[in-house]
């Protein structure tokens, strides 16, 4: 049984996900993430890895179990605003602007047009974009749109950020770039919190502080794999031994899947 | 030779030249070719049919009443060119009106109706229906409560217009993408948020082709409401002033009022295709769904 402590931002106990038309997309899950860990989610297509996604955010209502975060519901966390995301598509608004489509959580919310921009700024500036401001989305490359889908997200200095698979249409160049951008920001202060789904393992093994490896349909956590390398961790990570035998672990869990 | 090359400096300049309001006309910006190239062959073949259908005038010796020649057009509105622009003026202003009414009304109706799943359930089968009914058959009923005149006229443009407008607005505000609202509701926007910086930016490009079809539909529509509810006495736009012309056997003045009727319609879809793409223009081409 899972132990909950004071710092756990997001805890998932026997969670069960039934869709409407009978499909088990999630089974007994039961999961804790502390405040401050970069967890990556991997399994095969159709494992229910979104559909977790989806009952944290509200989108989608679990079926069975416990899910809090923050220690309240699904709803009431959002409600929050300390919650962001960024999906595979860059999901901007075509008509709108950079600024605009960078501003908008905080526009919904209400907050003046000079925090706004400050606020733009500041985001924009973390993922190198800082003059692109008047820009339209068709003006941009695919990782330019993903920096700028990021730095919405960060706006709002989240506590917790989810990222379903944000880096899956990107060549490899441009995601191991912005890889190595998103540590670099959250290692900062690590005072957010990040889950990720991705399909690369590598990937996984690079970004995260844990591993979840899941079952294929219907999802249940196969194992959750300890990442130990310390941070700040740069390109040259990616070619140690320790690195090898990590990818190694977590492909053989997946197989076992 | 230095002509030759006087006239090869001279064409690309000459590609420059940018008349908006033809922009839009078929591929004439596609064919890649200079101006004159693309304007030559339908300038000839106007040309070609224009002569022709005098010159068959002058040799089969069909009376002007039948089948007025092209001078004849000419000169029965040059004749009559007071009437025919105070026509051209009143025609105009009445569609524009019915037009203007109907952009109101078709996207103020299809904001109400998309804000909720029930209303929208409830009420767009009743839409469709009456969008059924021919104008002509309830034309009759605008001109026993309106009266016969401008406001009978204008309320048949109106109707006309409405339901292509309201159609297209409510089809564009509910294909917005699934993502964009995911991400609208994840960020807690409320349904009013949603709806004025989500949908109605979404949709816009179906509003622009709707507005396409009502702005020649009000043309229309104006045209057979004077048909029916026109009034004499100089203030009769062009669809009276055809069923004036036609019953004194007026043929080439009939023929010139069609003319104008035929330009006029042209003009006004021309210059509400001008005002889309001004309206459209941080969409890319690519994303605009007609
Ligand atoms: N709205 C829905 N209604 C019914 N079934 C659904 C719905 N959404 C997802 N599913 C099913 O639930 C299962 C899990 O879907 P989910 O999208 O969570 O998978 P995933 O792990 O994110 O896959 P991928 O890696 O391909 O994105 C799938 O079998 C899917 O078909
Ligand atoms: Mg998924």
């Amino acid at each position: 049984m899972s132990t909950i402590t004071a710092n756990t931002l997001v805890a998932m106990q026997h969670l069960n996900k039934v869709y409407p038309n009978g499909t088990v997309a999630v089974q007994n899950v039961n999961l804790d993430i502390s405040e401050g860990e970069f967890f990556c989610f991997v399994g095969p297509s159709g494992c229910g890895k979104s559909t977790i996604f989806k009952m944290i955010t509200g989108l989608e209502t679990h079926t069975e179990g416990k899910l809090d975060i923050f220690g309240m519901s699904p709803n009431a966390a959002r409600k929050k605003n300390e919650v962001a995301f960024v999906f595979q598509d860059h999901t901007l608004m075509p008509w709108a602007t950079v600024k605009e489509n960078v501003c908008l959580p905080l526009n919904l919310r209400g907050v003046s047009k000079k925090q706004q921009i400050e606020e733009a700024e500041r985001v924009l500036e973390l993922v190198g974009l800082q003059d692109t401001m008047m820009m339209l989305p068709r003006e941009l490359s695919g990782g330019m749109k993903m920096r700028v889908s990021i730095a919405r997200a960060l706006i709002s200095r989240p506590r917790l950020l989810l990222m379903d698979e944000p880096f899956g249409a990107l060549d490899e160049i441009t995601r191991q770039s912005l890889q190595q951008e998103l540590l670099h920001i959250w290692q900062q202060d690590r005072s957010m919190t990040v889950l990720f789904i991705t399909h690369n393992v590598f990937e996984a093994v690079y970004l995260s502080t844990k591993v979840v490896v899941m079952t294929p349909r219907p999802g249940k956590v196969e194992s959750v794999v300890e990442i130990p390398t310390p941070f700040p961790r740069g390109d040259a990570f990616r070619t140690t031994p320790e690195f090898s035998r990590l990818v190694g672990v977590v492909s053989q869990h997946l197989k076992h899947g | 030779m230095a002509m030759d090359k006087k006239a090869l400096y001279l064409g690309p300049a000459k590609r420059r030249i940018r008349l908006p309001f033809l922009s839009g006309l078929s591929g004439m910006n596609r064919t890649g070719g200079s101006l004159l190239s693309s304007l030559l062959p339908p300038v000839v073949a106007l040309i070609v049919f224009v002569g022709g259908w005098q010159l068959f005038g002058i040799l089969s010796g069909i009376p002007a009443y039948i089948l007025p020649k092209p001078t004849d057009i000419l000169e029965a509105g040059i004749k009559n060119h007071v009437n025919l622009f105070n026509s051209v003026y009143k025609t105009m202003s009445s569609a524009l009106i019915g037009f203007i009414l109907s952009v109101i009304f078709g996207v103020a109706g299809a904001i109400l109706l998309a804000s909720s799943k029930l209303v929208e359930k409830s009420l767009y089968p009743y839409v469709i229906i009456l969008q059924t009914i021919p104008i002509i058959a309830i034309a009759p009923i605008i001109v026993i409560w309106f009266g016969a005149g401008t406001n009978a006229i204008v309320i048949i443009a109106f109707l006309i217009g409405f339901f292509p407008m309201l159609s297209n607005t409510l089809v564009g505000l509910n294909s917005t993408e699934n993502n964009l609202k995911n991400l609208f509701f994840l960020y807690n926007a409320n349904p009013i948020q949603t709806m004025w910086k989500l949908r109605i930016p979404a949709a816009l490009p179906y509003i622009v082709a709707g507005l396409k079809i009502s702005c020649t539909l009000a043309v229309i529509g104006v045209i057979a409401g004077e048909y029916i509810a026109g009034i004499g006495g100089g203030k009769g736009g062009l669809g009276y002033a055809i069923t004036v012309a036609a019953s004194r056997l007026q043929t080439a003045y009939l023929f010139a009022c069609g003319l104008a009727a035929s330009v006029m319609g042209i003009g006004f879809y021309l210059v509400i295709n001008y005002i889309s793409k001004k309206l459209l223009s941080s969409w890319h081409e690519s994303e605009m769904k007609h």
